[in-house]
């Protein structure tokens, strides 16, 4: 993603979320925003280096939500999350 | 526990792709799969152990991997398991976990629930299962628990505080710290893994161990 995509999507006020789909918790997590519909920019990690390369910018372990105000959350649930 | 395989037979193992073929296909990580290998964990001891193993009647010529090329756990382990493979002559063959779910099915942890990965499984020559290790060494498991305890003792957590029942922020904070101790331990844990496999490899064989 280039720092333009980012951007836009923290323009339109929506998390980017960082996710491997083999990963449990980023399913749980999806899931969740899903029923709640709930509007998110999702990035999959496991598809391109560079992606994963942008998503070990902000933390170690997916799912990773970066905020429009700048948080960034790490894991989701009770699992700790997949490391990357 | 599974202490046999019905979905592994020989025809089935030779569908796996050597590690090379798995790199190749391999979206991520390739460059951490490639630090990890040329970052060795197996002394000249290991590698004779290996060997002797693999010369043993009912010994492992064949190692089955269950990975995916995301994960962190596979990118530090596989390597290893490759070691292991050439220092001892055994042939490794890779499943991606999410293409061969029947596969996965047989080999799950946490009493059935986890789809922990990586997955070293090994056979004799005739696929008759030996013996199999999952996900990361016992002490990595322990050091992780280690971690938490000290973690919440640092941030004042109470002793129930868990990644699943702290609010945010406290959680990032609780999570970062955890991520921080269990860092420094990386390398040794790959060592303890070593350790692990030989032991599981000569209770399965009855082959005196003294790693």
């Amino acid at each position: 993603m280039t720092a333009q995509d980012r951007t836009a999507a923290h323009q339109e006020k929506i998390p980017i979320v960082y996710t491997i789909r083999g990963c449990d918790s980023c399913v749980k997590l999806l899931a969740k925003w899903d029923a709640e519909k709930f509007v998110y920019d999702e990035r999959r990690v496991e598809l391109s280096q560079a992606t994963l390369d942008e998503a070990r910018q902000y933390g170690k372990l997916v799912p990773i939500v970066v905020w429009p105000d700048g948080r960034v959350e790490q894991g989701f649930g009770d699992s700790f999350g997949c490391f990357i | 526990m599974a202490t046999a395989t019905t979905r592994i037979t020989s025809a089935r193992f030779e569908q796996g792709l050597t590690y090379s073929d798995f790199l190749a296909a391999a979206s991520v990580n390739r460059d951490k799969f490639e630090q990890n290998y040329n970052n060795p964990v197996l002394t000249a001891d290991d590698r004779i152990f290996f060997q002797k193993a693999s010369q043993h009647p009912d010994g492992p010529r064949k190692m089955l991997v269950i990975a995916e090329a995301w994960c962190g756990d596979v990118y530090r382990e596989l390597p290893t398991a490759v070691r292991i493979a050439e220092s001892a002559g055994i042939d490794l063959r890779i499943f991606l976990r999410d293409e061969n779910p029947d596969i996965m099915e047989e080999f799950l942890s946490n009493n059935g629930k986890s789809r922990a990965i990586p997955v070293f499984v090994f056979y004799s020559v005739d696929t008759k299962y030996i013996t199999h290790f999952t996900e990361r060494s016992a002490s990595a498991h322990a050091g992780l628990a280690l971690a938490m305890e000290q973690a919440r003792a640092k941030l004042n957590l109470p002793a129930s505080a868990t990644f699943g029942n702290l609010p945010d922020p406290a959680r990032q904070e609780f999570l970062l710290d955890v991520i921080s101790r269990i860092e420094l331990h990386a390398d040794r844990w790959r060592r303890d893994a070593v350790k692990e496999i030989r032991q599981l490899l000569a209770t399965a064989l009855h082959l005196p161990d003294a790693a």
